[in-house]
């Protein structure tokens, strides 16, 4: 009888204490609810509408505003500014992030001072990016420190206008964004490589596998969920890229439009003299479901390879009689 | 050529390139502050690694037009201090309830919280301002401060954290000296999680220190301007040729970081990598 007591006791007690699972979470659930889902549900809402800042009523419209976008020669072009400008600083980026990480990680090389050069390859990423676009403004406007080095180092014979030129414009925002982005990278791909266990590449190199091999059988496919991960995050972080190149230039992507990614011309409509709020909504839908659908691609694609590659190595390691490695 | 030959040759290589990599980073940041201490003239003369005696002049300069960066400082600090310590608070607490508590929804919440993490919420910033708008909210800090209580990525990293440090039987233990469950979330978890939350900190501050968009479509009165709304002005006609006191205004919109990252970078670096591994 005693032992029911305590039980009943220890249920009842276990029930109150979970209630406060609700507690602990609330203001979460109503931060997120207030702040984040009712507005992106208003934007899609004002995405169908014919709204201004100018006047108060507003009519639905339906898809009037998504039709005109994609009849809209700058829509068009911003979108594929901004793939662009993400793929071509994404992939140096992960490509030198992942040379570094392997060198700093090599047993054979044994770099030193590894923490001092991570600590220096990620300050970029900590500072204002409107700082840094209005510093590499400076640094490459027509009279300045760049033009003045190549000029004098003989280079170059003339200066370059940078800014005038669609190609160079581009090209900086790119440098510049990868120079914000390889540190953080890196640091990411290190912590992966530093999780996987030795014992994989020791059974390898008993194997007689070259380091060429190791990296491709053992570190690429285990790093899967890590490069994933970062794929992902570069992703939609670069389809909402705005404050760099809304300052590199003059806020509408000149010259020519060519830095204008999607979230700058979500602001030119938003505080364009007629304050079409209703189309800058649907540019905002527009960027939303173009990543939301790239990241769902990514993952699907990438996660049946893993399932794959995993079931590949478990199969390896069997074979090679070491079971303790698979998990 | 002999293994260790072709080693020490690659390790050449390798550190030419390190250190190529190091110039680019330090350089540009390099010439920024050596040119806030330089006249226009002398920027425009040539490029120079060692400061130069104009830094006063170039303050007056900056200041002299309209320049609020004491203001800047001070709205920024109100914000990035206000938004540090509700992300930090609100989602250890979070991540306290997932870890601890058993409820209905849990599994659910926090497998959402991570998709979140990956949902382009600032797309919505149409429909924020215009909701703003409506309840009066623009030109107050409000709307910058209290989204904080949902940091999505903040939680995945408190999840991570106290999982590794908060034990269960020091929390049972607690229970049974008649502790409420308030009381341990302050009076213990809290303490425990201390270095996790310093992290945590560190990240939402500067997140917000940095935070550009947001403020930029919600501020438009001049003296609530934040740091790098007032940055942004450098780009406009005002200061079209004063290169010393552009560059000495960006200098001291990033200086507050800088410090911080030389005292805290340890703790930086590994809480980078503490939020990306582990599935």
């Amino acid at each position: 009888m005693t032992d029911s007591v305590v039980k009943t006791r220890k249920h009842k007690r276990g029930f109150n204490k979970n209630i406060y699972g609700y507690i602990f979470t609330a203001p979460f659930i109503i931060g997120f609810l207030l702040f984040s889902l009712y507005p992106l549900l208003y934007t899609f809402y004002m995405s169908i509408t014919d709204m201004t800042m100018m006047k108060k009523s507003y009519e639905i419209v339906g898809f009037t505003n998504f039709t005109k976008l994609f009849s809209d020669k700058f829509f068009l072009q911003a979108l594929g500014n901004t793939w662009k400008i993400w793929l071509l600083n994404f992939i140096p980026q992960i490509g030198i992030a992942m040379l570094l990480a392997v060198w700093f990680t090599s047993k054979r090389l044994k770099i030193k001072l590894v923490g001092f050069w991570r600590t220096i390859y990620y300050l970029p990423n900590l500072l204002m990016p409107a700082t840094i676009a209005v510093l590499f403004f400076n640094l490459f406007s027509l009279y300045g420190p760049v033009n003045q080095f190549a000029v004098r180092s003989g280079f170059i014979n003339d200066a370059i206008d940078f800014f005038r030129s669609n190609g160079w414009t581009q090209s900086i925002l790119i440098f510049v964004q990868w120079w914000m982005w390889f540190g953080s990278t890196l640091i990411i791909l290190m912590a992966g490589m530093t999780s996987i266990s030795p014992s994989y590449y020791e059974s390898a190199m008993v194997d007689g596998a070259n380091t060429w091999q190791m990296f491709k059988k053992i570190t690429l496919p285990l790093l899967k969920p890590v490069l994933i991960y970062t794929l992902v995050t570069s992703l939609v972080g670069g389809m909402q890229m705005f404050d760099i190149p809304y300052m590199l230039t003059d806020g509408r992507g000149s010259p020519n439009g060519s830095i204008m990614t999607l979230n700058v011309l979500m602001y030119m409509k938003f505080s364009s003299n007629k304050g079409h709020i209703g189309a800058a909504a649907s540019v905002g839908v527009m960027i939303f479901i173009i990543t939301c659908a790239a990241s769902l691609l990514v993952f699907r694609v990438l996660k049946e390879r893993d399932h794959y590659d995993k079931k590949k190595i478990a199969k390896k390691v069997v074979k090679e009689g070491n079971y303790e490695l698979q998990n | 050529m002999s293994y260790k030959i072709r080693t020490r040759i690659l390790r050449v290589f390798v550190y030419s390139i390190l250190t190529l990599l190091l110039i680019m980073c330090i350089v540009p940041i390099w010439m920024l502050f050596i040119n806030a201490t330089r006249s226009t003239a002398e920027i425009q003369q040539g490029i120079s690694l060692l400061p130069g005696n104009n830094l006063m002049a170039n303050w007056k300069n900056l200041t002299g037009r309209g320049f609020a960066i004491a203001k800047g400082f001070l709205n920024s600090s109100i914000i990035s201090v206000s938004v540090t310590i509700i992300t930090v608070y609100f989602s250890l607490m979070f991540a306290y309830a997932i870890h601890v508590y058993d409820f209905f929804y849990k599994k659910f919440l926090y497998g959402f919280v991570l998709v979140l993490v990956m949902v382009p919420m600032q797309v919505a910033i149409i429909g924020f301002f215009r909701y703003m708008a409506i309840l009066k909210l623009t030109n107050s800090y409000i709307p910058l401060i209290l989204p904080a209580i949902a940091a999505p990525a903040s939680i995945f990293f408190a999840k991570q954290y106290l999982e590794a440090v908060v034990v269960k039987d020091l929390i049972d233990a607690a229970r049974i000296d008649g502790c409420s469950e308030l009381a341990i979330f302050h009076r213990i978890m809290l303490p425990i999680a201390r270095p996790g939350a310093f992290t945590m900190g560190i990240f939402a501050f500067v997140g917000a220190w940095n935070n550009f968009f947001t403020p930029f479509i919600l501020i438009s009165k001049m003296d609530k301007y934040t740091l790098p709304m007032l940055v942004q002005t450098l780009r406009g006609d005002t200061y079209r040729t004063e290169y010393g006191s552009i560059y000495l205004g960006l200098a001291l919109s990033i200086i507050p970081i800088i410090a911080v990252y030389a005292i805290f970078s340890k703790y930086i670096v590994s809480g980078i990598s503490m939020g990306a591994v582990k599935e």
